[in-house]
């Protein structure tokens, strides 16, 4: 399985020099808690919901500063076509919620430490239904291919 | 920022008590030294892909070279 498998967002994304008010409208209008900051289409850090409350509000800082300034610098991201394990192991390594993921270094999707959660869940259910029924009917195997009889 | 295959790449920490991060660049993945970089951590000897933000320094595997020569 592959990080494309996985259940992903569609990335927000908010240039690199835009207010922080406009980072608080995108949070309103698309519905998310994180934002992808970019640099001429290159990513160069993420800012959440959360920064906005502890970074601005609790400073007492105005909504005209820059995103940049209140954004978490640097961003740690995955393939595509990595590994899930990669997804895992990233998570448990580098103390981080959110994943971007990029196809040619663009990126194309945000997977959060919940939605990873929600559909390592939904696999796992997948997986109990299959074993619940082979050990509620543990003989249908055997009756769906019954040994070949040998004419003499 | 550009960087080469073996520079060592440092992430200042933002809060008091916090530790530098510190990597060293195993692939290059832009043009021209450019990001992003495959790096390898310090910390966890872990690789991922890094698209560095304002508070990463790279420093050339070159120089790092030549001051531990120095300080023999």
């Amino acid at each position: 399985m592959i990080v494309s498998d996985f259940t992903w967002r569609e990335p927000v994304t908010i240039d690199v020099g835009d207010t922080i008010a406009t980072a608080a409208q995108l949070f309103a209008d698309a519905g998310v808690g994180s934002l992808v900051v970019v640099d001429d289409d290159r990513p160069v850090g993420i800012v959440t919901d959360r920064d906005l409350v502890v970074r601005v509000l609790a400073r007492g800082l105005g909504s005209d500063g820059r995103v940049d300034g209140v954004m978490s610098m640097g961003v740690v991201a995955l393939d595509a076509d990595d590994d899930v394990e990669e997804l895992y192991a990233v998570f448990a390594r580098h103390a981080i919620r959110r994943v971007p993921v990029v196809d040619h270094d663009r990126v194309v999707g945000m997977i959060s430490l919940d939605d990873a959660l929600v559909s390592t869940a939904g696999q796992m259910a997948a997986l109990a239904g299959v074993l619940s029924t082979q050990i509620a009917f543990p003989h249908v195997r055997d009756e769906a291919d019954p040994p070949a009889v040998i004419s003499t | 920022m550009k960087a080469h295959t073996g520079d060592k790449l440092t992430i200042a920490g933002h809060r008091v008590g916090e530790p530098k991060r510190i990597g060293r660049v195993e692939e290059v993945r832009g043009a021209d030294g450019a990001p992003p970089y495959r790096v390898r951590w310090a910390e966890n000897d872990h690789v991922t892909l890094l698209f560095p933000g304002p508070d990463c320094s790279i420093e050339p595997m070159d120089a790092e070279r030549e001051m531990e020569g120095a300080d023999r």
